[in-house]
């Protein structure tokens, strides 16, 4: 064979082969990345279901535990500044819709708390227990 | 093991280069029948595979050597685990990995032995070996100090291989030359000198364009890694680059002299051979300088090293503040402008010209001395030392206490004592490397004595950022109620945004997203204030304001004490207030003041009890409004004092 047919087919099989390397293991990549995610995810989640369900939860509700400072209470919403409650809700300040029992007598002004919300979502999220930080 | 380390990563480095050399020589000087011209080829073809050895062996011994660095321990070089991480764990690894497979690829193309007779093959052998061998060449640059530059990797690494390849092409092409020179002036060799002529025409064409891409990128590399003139001068990277340049200016000159004397004469065998002989010691002081390149390598990167600078001098440009400094400057710029004209007219002029010459020298030399001499300040070692506390609210504030404490007795309590007055300019253009050499070591002939026993490095860097803080404070007498438009100079210090045991945030958290109104205050003289603010904080925050309330009594149930109705959602600082409160109150005393800092991080409004109280929202809103039409915001400011 010439030496040019050998050099063409050297750098064809060159650029073939980290195309389809890269193509194939990136797209690999970030297929598992996608799975992992998903399936961290899907843990958290069953965890927060299981937890709910120890409190007498509905079905599809989950549980969040969250850290933060009152900041201001009233007969049916407490405001919290809370740090990220993972699953639920970026650090900021949030109002949230007390349950029933919990008791809110206790709770003042610039309260450092450890909390507990119950519901199926952000919208939705009730919060369920209460403790000083 | 470093001196292993530096020896293989020469001889890599060097036997690279000359690989390149060797594929691209060839094809520049393109085919010929004269037998001397084929033995030329064919020699070059036996270095070639023998370089490729060389390159690969000592691409194993840099290896083994890189790793027993890596691992802090002389055994690891010879321990397979250690030497596979270091391949597979390393990004380093990884590129030694990639490259030195391309390597084995062209040696397997090298060990083909295949017929080259047909032009059409021989350029592709050759252009196929070139091409792979510049690829593992260039693949240097992506594990190399440019790598680490961020943001702008890909800018960094592509600047490095420009760099890196048109070495390659420049001075491993040399060696080739000269062999092919030398060849051709023997009696033996006759039938290649035209061959030989025009592959050395060819070659200076081709170096010029090599040499003007190695001085661009050598220009931006540096601008990259080294940074500043106190880099440059002192630390082991700078100096490797100035020793560098240094080397580099005989080979220019040996270039020259070639490419106008001595290749324009080339026709006689005499000629040729002394061409030979320049271009041997053109690439022999080129691998020198690959030395120092290997060593560049093997070194911290100057801009994350500590300066030292070796002279007790600097010219300072913050003087040219200064009318009679600026007047100086002035003129002796003009002299030396006058003098650059006069030695060109010298160069290019026939007639006296060196009369011409000593007249522009003396020229360049009166203006050098009139204009930069008013400039010229005593320097110190630490000159361009980087602090390593950030010009933070803490800091300062430990500083106005060490400052009370040692210093408020001779430069009085507000640093303006005559004579030893810290806001003068002349204190405000030091360096704060040249402060820290100042605190430290003391002034004998003003009777300063030295406080580098008796107060940690820490105190001393926090008493440079007090008295940082202390000109800016003098200078923020003149930012009031309304923000000047594209006008931002004064840095706001970073500080801790603690409220309770939340995780802490900080001021240089908020840059680029959002400005902060800064609100000092005091109850209960303060209650109605902050009352309109807890109402207005809806708004502030929809038009990119955050509030940050600081206590001036640090009280930890700060929160509390604002009271439920209306609520206050805001951050309130309770931990660390004392520092915000001692840092701004240099800016704007008082019991409440407002300071509006904008999204790059620099003071833009300040609202005094005693300048007219305090804005409403519109007036805040205003203010926001005018910043966010600024056309070209300012860049980050640094987070250290200079």
């Amino acid at each position: 064979m010439p030496v040019w047919k050998v050099a063409v087919a050297l750098n064809l099989s060159f650029a073939v082969g980290l195309g389809l390397g890269y193509a194939g293991w990136g797209r690999r990549a970030e297929a598992l990345d996608r799975d992992f995610e998903a399936a961290r995810t899907q843990v958290e989640r069953l965890e927060r279901q299981q937890q709910a369900c120890a409190a007498g939860a509905r079905a599809g509700e989950q549980r969040w535990e969250g850290r933060g400072i009152v900041r201001a209470v009233y007969p049916q919403l407490l405001m919290i500044t809370h740090e990220e409650i993972r699953g639920l809700l970026p650090a900021r300040t949030t109002s949230f819709r007390p349950g029933a029992t919990l008791l809110r007598e206790s709770l003042r002004i610039g309260d450092p708390i450890r909390f507990a919300l119950q519901g199926t979502g952000a919208d939705d999220a009730t919060l369920v227990a209460v403790a000083p930080w | 093991m470093r001196a292993l380390l530096l020896t293989a990563l020469w001889v890599h480095l060097g036997s690279s280069v000359l690989l390149v050399g060797t594929f691209f020589m060839p094809l520049l000087a393109g085919t010929s029948p004269a037998p001397t011209v084929r033995r030329w080829d064919a020699t070059l073809l036996t270095w070639s595979r023998r370089l490729l050895l060389v390159v690969l062996g000592s691409g194993l011994v840099w290896l083994l050597a890189r790793t027993s660095v890596f691992e802090n321990r002389s055994a690891a070089a010879l321990d397979p685990r250690a030497v596979w991480r270091a391949v597979l764990d390393t990004w380093p690894g990884f590129v030694w990995l990639a490259r030195h497979g391309i390597l084995l690829v062209l040696g397997a193309f090298l060990a083909l032995a295949a017929d080259t007779g047909q032009r059409r093959d021989w350029i592709a052998a050759r252009a196929q070996a070139l091409a792979l061998a510049t690829m593992a060449l260039a693949l240097l640059s992506a594990s190399s100090h440019a790598a680490a530059i961020a943001p702008g990797t890909a800018r960094a690494v592509a600047v490095d291989v420009v760099h890196v390849v048109a070495t390659g092409l420049w001075l491993g092409a040399l060696a080739p030359l000269a062999l092919l020179l030398h060849a051709a002036s023997g009696d033996e060799g006759a039938d290649a000198r035209p061959h030989a002529i025009r592959a050395a025409r060819r070659f200076s064409r081709a170096a010029l364009l090599a040499m003007l891409l190695l001085i661009a990128s050598g220009v931006l590399n540096a601008a990259a890694q080294v940074e500043t003139v106190g880099a440059l001068v002192g630390t082991s990277h700078g100096r490797l680059l100035i020793a560098k340049l240094t080397l580099l200016a005989p080979i220019l000159l040996i270039a020259a002299v070639n490419r106008t004397r001595v290749l324009p004469a080339v026709s006689t065998p005499r000629a040729m051979r002394r061409l030979a002989v320049f271009v041997g010691v053109e690439a022999g002081l080129g691998l020198t300088l690959l030395g120092l390149a290997a060593a560049m390598t093997l070194t911290t990167p100057a801009r994350h090293a500590e300066a030292v600078w070796p002279f007790p001098f600097r010219i300072s440009p913050e003087l040219l503040d200064v009318p009679a400094a600026r007047w100086r400057a002035l003129i002796g710029s003009q002299l030396a402008v006058v003098g650059a004209v006069v030695l060109l007219a010298s160069l290019l002029g026939r007639r006296r010209r060196g009369t011409l010459l000593a007249g522009a020298l003396a020229l360049i030399a009166t203006g050098a001395g009139v204009g930069l001499m008013p400039l010229v300040v005593d320097a110190y070692p630490t000159t361009y030392r980087r602090p390593p506390v950030t010009y933070h609210a803490s800091s300062i504030a430990a500083g106005m206490a060490v400052f009370q404490q040692q210093c408020a007795a001779c430069h009085g309590a507000g640093a303006t004592a005559p004579r030893v007055d810290l806001r003068a300019r002349l204190t405000t253009a030091r360096h704060a490397g040249e402060l820290f050499w100042l605190v430290s070591h003391g002034v004998a002939d003003r009777g300063m004595p030295g406080f580098e026993t008796r107060l940690t490095e820490t105190q001393r860097w926090n008493l440079i950022n007090y008295i940082r803080a202390l000109a800016a404070a003098d200078g923020a007498t003149t930012i009031g109620r309304q923000a000047e438009l594209d006008r931002a100079w004064l840095a706001a210090p970073d500080f801790t945004v603690a409220v309770g045991p939340l995780a802490p945030g900080a001021l240089r958290d908020y840059r680029g997203r959002r400005m902060v109104l800064l609100v000092v205050y005091t109850l209960p003289r303060s209650r109605g204030r902050m009352i309109e603010l807890a109402r207005t904080y809806n708004l502030l925050s929809t038009i990119g304001v955050e509030v940050i309330a600081v206590p001036t009594d640090s009280a930890p149930d700060a929160i509390r004490e604002l009271g439920a109705s209306p609520p206050v959602l805001f951050p309130v600082v309770t931990d660390g207030a004392a520092d915000i409160v001692t840092t701004y109150g240099m800016l704007a005393s008082g019991p409440h003041a407002e300071v509006l800092i904008d999204r790059q991080g620099y003071v833009r409004a300040i609202w005094r009890e005693s300048g007219g109280g305090m804005p409403d929202a519109g007036a805040v809103q205003r203010e926001v409004e005018q910043l966010n039409a600024e056309k070209s915001p300012p860049p980050f400011p640094d987070d250290h004092v200079h």
